[in-house]
């Protein structure tokens, strides 16, 4: 069955890229999306959320003598990210200009993208999983390098580049995994472990995986590609990029870096605590010193990918639950941050923050697009009331018992999420509006659908957040208690709250 | 009045606004001759007409009747006397009938008046949801004017008179006869009501200058569809040679109580139409009115706010038109009244450019702009004209005079607030 949710992007971009007919590409690529993300909400209907294992499996043998499997599967930490997947491909596809050149491949790469993620989250075997890892670089180089900004050759290359060397580091780690253990049988999740390797061993291993998924979040240092990327891709692809493509790495960490090395994981989970942290702090300080609106969205995505770090090195049941939640709430607000900004961009022409003002405006302005950009800026800053909150609220309950400082710094920094946020919405949406410059287009009702789609998720996930943490308790319960006891590095006295204290009515 | 000359007998200018000061020379307006231009104009001189012949019957309505009602809650209700009240230079009625237009309301009007936007209801509902001519404006107007003062003329220096005072003490008794509660309060803060009747003596002078204009802003939007105005410079002249027929025209303060009037400032005072209403009423309203905006805080501290008055720079001229709700300039609420009013050619030429209905105020409000930007063309043309020498005068120096004059007066459109270079453009919308 999950088989489909491949086939439906890869039939998709066979059928937009062979018609003739220019016109025809995005209504199909639209309908091949929107087929996808009907089809992953109807799994979230059948998903048993009793159960912490491996779900919809099915497996055939691909290469054998090579441990390669056609294992696909999905538990409570893949099944959100595949529905999110689905989800923004659709919102990328729907927002993508009309009036593109060469739509047919630019859509076929799309939904050729889409369809390598959504198998990355859906893989149950590490070579399938490092195939479908590589199999959206290409697409995602060509969208840059096609379709970007003026600087896209440069952040495409640097994109492929960075890319490619997580990817081989990636596959270095897993084959070091395979070939140095004595009982390898495949690559499948459920048949390897590293647990009959020394622990120097097993940490070399696990730091070429951090440094391999590391640049794919982006942590800092590993994060130069991003803002380049981000900026120079058109708004669809940033919000593929951001949204879905960073949970790549996030995702690989907790599932290889917890499931394949629980021995060592709190060997290097201290350091990568101090790393999140200093991401957060690094993103939102760079964040705050941008002039264009683009790369400040991209450089809070990197701050809040920091969270995400911390709470899966800390891995209680508790903060690996707000990690997932995490790159759930960031991908939908990065989409919707990176939707509005595309369209700010394309109706005012500029991305400057010293040019921009007055948006609100409510005659000539772009006034519900700036409101839905406060809103947004209110959810990433972690409001109450929006899914932002519920994610960070979780993961600060879970990581602090463990990584208290790192955590308190995470905190903090999340004011400082609020101050370039405030810096953002003042200078663009607030003022006065320079009619000399005011000669905006109007923005219509389809353009203004996905944003208002994604900001009623937003709200809705943030009133109430057990639709989106129900999916993930089982398999994060199950996780957590896979690892041995708790990290001693920077243990607290104080022991991590029990996940059913923070259910309802809390939450 | 205004006459072309073939070329420059002096050196060309070096001023920054050379080219419009050649223009100016040469018989035309600040606002470029086209006829886009004059389509919008006259247009939307139509649509400011319609209300302000609601404001100055008003005006003059609150100065002559309402006067000093302690709680006037009703001045807008402008009793049917004043609604039918002839005007002095329209109608068979006429003293010097200069106009074709009517006498009494004009029908659009009326019929707004009556029905509004939201359609018949009774006249409280229509003023408490504001479908109704906004006179708030028409009072930012005269408060604008009475707030700077010392623009020429001799208005307000008769208003500290004795004779006045003394007029105006009559009147404040005489309206509040049998009143002991008022006349015991106006015993007690005397000044009070006295500066209130002042106001009032300033609500007379727009109502009786509105009272001109209208009639003339109806002929010109008749002449333009009749085809017999057929440039901005005709527009202008047309002006100017209006401003000259009722130069003259007495301002004069009176008070109705029952049959009785009382002259608080009679007509011998010997005001005028052109120094004591006109000129004023362009110098407060189109350049200076106040700094309050709605759209920006202004810190004096800082020096952001000039020092003296005769300095501001905050009218029409130099107005971001963008509405903001605020009764004076940019001025929100005569936009929307003049929005009832606009003809069908202008409103499909809205409707063609920027966002069409939905910012039809602003770009309404920049023709606005166009348009007075032409009034005060007419008004500096019909200064050199009392003051100084005919264009087509021979004499060099009585040239350099003229030019000096036009670069004296453009200077004021040096500051970068000055929307002068703006409206030379066709895309300024």
């Amino acid at each position: 069955m999950l088989s489909l949710l491949l086939a439906i992007p890869v039939l998709g971009a066979i059928a937009v890229s062979l018609l003739p007919r220019r016109d025809l590409a995005k209504p199909i690529a639209l309908t091949s999306a929107a087929i996808g993300f009907v089809f992953s909400l109807f799994l979230l209907t059948q998903f048993d959320l009793t159960q912490a294992g491996v779900q919809f499996a099915e497996s055939v043998a691909w290469v054998e003598p090579i441990g390669l499997n056609y294992s696909l599967g999905v538990d409570g930490l893949s099944l959100p990210l595949v529905a999110l997947n689905t989800l923004l491909t659709l919102v990328a596809i729907y927002s993508s200009r009309d009036d593109l050149d060469r739509p047919q491949l630019y859509y076929a790469l799309l939904l050729f993208a889409s369809a390598g993620v959504g198998g990355a989250f859906l893989a149950q075997n590490l070579l399938l999983f490092v195939i479908f890892f590589e199999v959206e670089l290409v697409p995602i180089y060509l969208l840059i390098a096609i379709w970007g900004g003026s600087r896209r050759g440069y952040a495409a290359t640097k994109f492929l580049l960075y890319t490619a060397l997580s990817g081989i580091l990636i596959l270095a780690s897993f084959l070091g995994v395979a070939w140095l253990s004595g009982d390898f049988t495949s690559f499948d999740y459920d048949a390897i472990s590293a647990d009959g390797l020394s622990q120097k061993t097993q940490l070399w291993l696990l730091t070429t995986l951090v440094i391999g998924l590391g640049i794919k979040i982006p942590l800092v240092p590993l994060h130069t590609w991003s803002p380049d990327a981000y900026v120079e891709s058109s708004p669809p692809v940033a919000i593929l990029l951001g949204g879905v493509l960073a949970k790549m790495g996030s995702y690989g960490l907790l599932r290889f870096g917890l499931d394949l090395f629980p021995d060592t994981w709190h060997l290097v989970a201290p350091g990568l605590a101090i790393i999140g942290a200093f991401s957060v702090m690094y993103g939102s300080l760079a964040a705050i010193a941008q002039k264009d609106i683009k790369r400040m969205v991209a450089y809070s995505s990197i701050g809040h990918m920091g969270y995400i770090l911390v709470a899966i090195a800390a891995g209680t049941e508790l903060s690996i639950l707000g990690g997932v939640a995490q790159m759930v709430a960031h991908g939908l607000i990065l989409a919707l941050l990176f939707n509005l900004v595309g369209l700010v961009e394309t109706k005012a022409g500029t991305r400057d923050l010293d040019a921009l003002n007055g948006l609100l405006n409510p005659v000539r302005g772009l006034p519900l697009v700036s409101s839905l950009l406060i809103a947004a800026g209110m959810a990433s800053a972690g409001i109450p009331g929006m899914v932002g909150f519920a994610a960070e609220f979780i993961v600060f309950q879970g990581s602090f018992p463990v990584f208290p400082i790192p955590t308190l710094l995470c905190i903090l920094s999340s004011g400082l999420t609020a101050v370039y946020f405030v810096i953002l919405l003042n200078r663009t949406c607030f003022g006065k509006l320079n009619n000399k410059l005011a000669y905006y287009d109007r923005v219509t009702w389809p353009e203004r659908v996905p944003a208002l789609v994604l900001t009623a998720i937003v709200l809705i996930l943030g009133v109430q957040p057990n639709w989106l943490v129900d999916w993930m308790e089982p398999t994060s319960a199950q996780l957590a208690a896979s690892l041995p006891s708790a990290p001693v590095a920077i243990a607290p006295a104080t022991e991590a709250p029990e996940l059913a204290t923070l259910r309802s009515p809390q939450l | 009045m205004v006459q072309a000359v073939n070329r420059p007998a002096i050196p060309e200018s070096q001023h920054p606004y050379a080219d419009i000061i050649h223009r100016l020379e040469a018989g035309g307006s600040m606002l470029p001759d086209t006829p886009e231009n004059l389509m919008q104009i006259i247009g939307i001189y139509k649509a400011y007409a319609v209300p302000m012949d609601f404001y100055w019957r008003d005006l003059l309505y609150i100065a002559e009747k309402v006067f000093l009602n302690p709680v006037p809650a009703f001045k807008y209700f402008i009793s049917k006397e004043y609604l039918d009240r002839p005007n002095s230079y329209a109608g068979d009625s006429a003293d010097l009938r200069i106009w074709r237009g009517e006498a009494d309301a004009h029908p659009e009007l009326r019929e707004f008046m009556a029905r509004g936007e939201t359609g018949k209801l009774p006249k409280l509902a229509h003023h408490l949801w504001h479908d109704r001519v906004n006179m708030e404006f028409a009072e930012a107007c005269m408060r604008a004017m009475l707030w700077h003062q010392g623009m020429g003329g001799r208005f307000y220096d008769y208003l500290e008179s004795d004779e006045y005072v003394a007029n105006a003490d009559r009147a404040i008794k005489a309206y509040f006869k049998g009143n002991p509660a008022m006349l015991g309060l106006y015993k007690l803060f005397p000044t009070m009501f006295l500066e209130k009747v002042r106001e009032l003596s300033y609500y007379a002078n727009l109502g009786l200058f509105w009272e001109v204009m209208a009639p003339v802003f109806f002929e010109m939007s008749d002449l333009y569809d009749e085809g017999k105005m057929t440039t901005v410079p005709e527009a202008m002249d047309f002006l100017v040679n209006g401003i000259f027929a009722v130069a003259g025209r007495p301002i004069y303060h009176h008070l109705y109580i029952g049959d009785e009037c009382i002259e608080i400032i009679p007509k011998s005072a010997g005001f005028t139409w052109l120094y004591e209403a006109a000129l004023p009423y362009v110098e407060a309203v189109f350049y200076r009115t106040a700094p309050f905006r709605g759209t920006k805080s202004y810190n004096a501290q800082a020096g952001q706010v000039p020092e003296q008055q005769k300095d501001f720079h905050y009218g029409i001229l130099y107005a971001d038109v963008f509405p903001v709700g605020t009764a004076g300039i940019p001025p929100t609420l005569l936009m929307q009244d003049m929005l009832h009013f606009l003809p069908d050619y202008l409103r499909e030429y809205y409707d063609e450019h920027c966002r069409g209905d939905d910012d039809i105020l602003i770009q309404l409000g920049i023709t606005f702009q166009r348009s007075m930007y032409n009034v005060t063309s007419a008004v500096i043309q019909a200064l050199r004209g009392a003051l100084l020498y005919p264009l087509d005068d021979p004499n060099p120096r009585h040239r350099q005079a003229n030019r000096q004059f036009f670069e004296s007066q453009m200077d004021r459109f040096l500051r970068p607030e000055a929307r002068l270079r703006d409206i030379q453009r066709r895309d300024y919308r």
